[in-house]
């Protein structure tokens, strides 16, 4: 493989990636081939020492990932390390894909129901007052109130688990890597 | 290579760049030109184990002029990477005596104090 072919692959893998990363990451590459350059060694030798540049690119994608996670557990950055782990794409990780998917589901389907039940609570409080509730005014006040407490309360909770369920992703990640796809193997350089 | 060499080695790669990066600053190249001779891994791990340890906190950066060329990013171990290193050299210095006291056949083994003594010969 030459120089220009292993940094277009490389930079295939990382797309998606905020572009000053790729950049680094890229200069990081370049500069091993100038210096493996300097050092006497050859292009093809150079990029066959690196290893498969789709399967670094992956590993990288994937430490972005948990970096994102870890700086800020925002919706987005959640998202986006799931989608990095799920790019892992390999046999291990598809084996997971029924056992995660569902739970992933699930857990979407919890917000929205916690968010529909939120609102149905600003309803009861806003419409029970003056549409005969029983127990009057006070009474469907309160029972709004309560219901909207109770869907952030559960919101709340449902905010834990999920942090959970995707620190154990990315530990799996990282375990894949480690242990299931090393990279001493130089030799899947299909 | 065996199933057992590739996870032990993999399992030791941070271990052994912080050991590397204790002795001396150095650019990727050199840590992954040296690590590739001494456990046999691809090259290109190296960046992606860099990043890591950066972000970890593990090692810090900074650019040197070079040479021949541009300027090279360096690699420093900042406290808490020494702090891991400790650990780590501990942690296989304790798991190393255990496997050698299983592995050494029973005749020649040596009381505790004594094998140890003998590797750090």
């Amino acid at each position: 493989m030459t120089r220009n072919e292993f940094i277009k692959r490389l930079k295939a893998g990382l797309k998606g990636m905020p572009a000053e990363d790729v950049a680094e990451i890229v200069g990081d590459y370049e500069a091993h081939f100038d210096a493996g350059a300097a050092d006497g060694r050859s292009e093809s030798e150079v990029a066959e020492a690196l290893g498969n540049p789709g399967r670094l690119a992956r590993e990288l994608r994937l430490e972005a990932g948990i970096r994102n996670w870890e700086a800020g557990r925002t919706p987005s950055s959640a998202w986006a390390a799931v989608l990095a782990f799920m790019g892992l794409a390999t046999i291990d990780i598809l084996i997971l894909a029924p056992i995660v998917l569902p739970i992933i589901g699930v857990i979407v389907a919890l917000y929205v129901a916690v968010i529909a039940v939120f609102i149905a609570g600003g309803f009861v409080m806003v419409v029970g007052p003056f549409s005969a509730m029983p127990g009057g005014a006070i009474a469907a006040l309160l029972a709004g109130l309560g219901i909207m407490a109770g869907s952030v309360a559960a919101g709340a909770l449902l905010t834990i688990v999920s942090i959970w369920v995707i620190n154990a992703l990315m530990w799996f990640g990282r375990l894949h890597y480690r242990v299931i796809e090393p990279a001493i193997k130089s030799d899947d350089f299909a | 290579m065996s199933e057992i060499e590739i996870q032990l080695k993999k399992g030791v790669l941070g271990l052994c760049v912080l050991a590397l990066l204790s002795r001396g600053d150095s650019y990727a190249y050199e840590i992954a030109s040296r690590m590739a001779h001494a456990v046999d891994m691809g090259e290109g791990t190296i960046y992606p184990l860099m990043r890591r340890m950066q972000s970890e906190g593990l090692v810090g950066t900074y650019l040197e002029e070079s040479p021949s060329g541009p300027p090279r990013k360096y690699y420093k171990i900042t406290d808490t990477g020494r702090g891991r290193l400790a650990e780590q050299v501990a942690e296989w210095r304790t798991f190393t005596a255990a496997v050698e006291g299983l592995i050494t056949p029973a005749a020649e083994a040596a009381p505790e104090g004594q094998a140890e003594a003998s590797h750090d010969a």
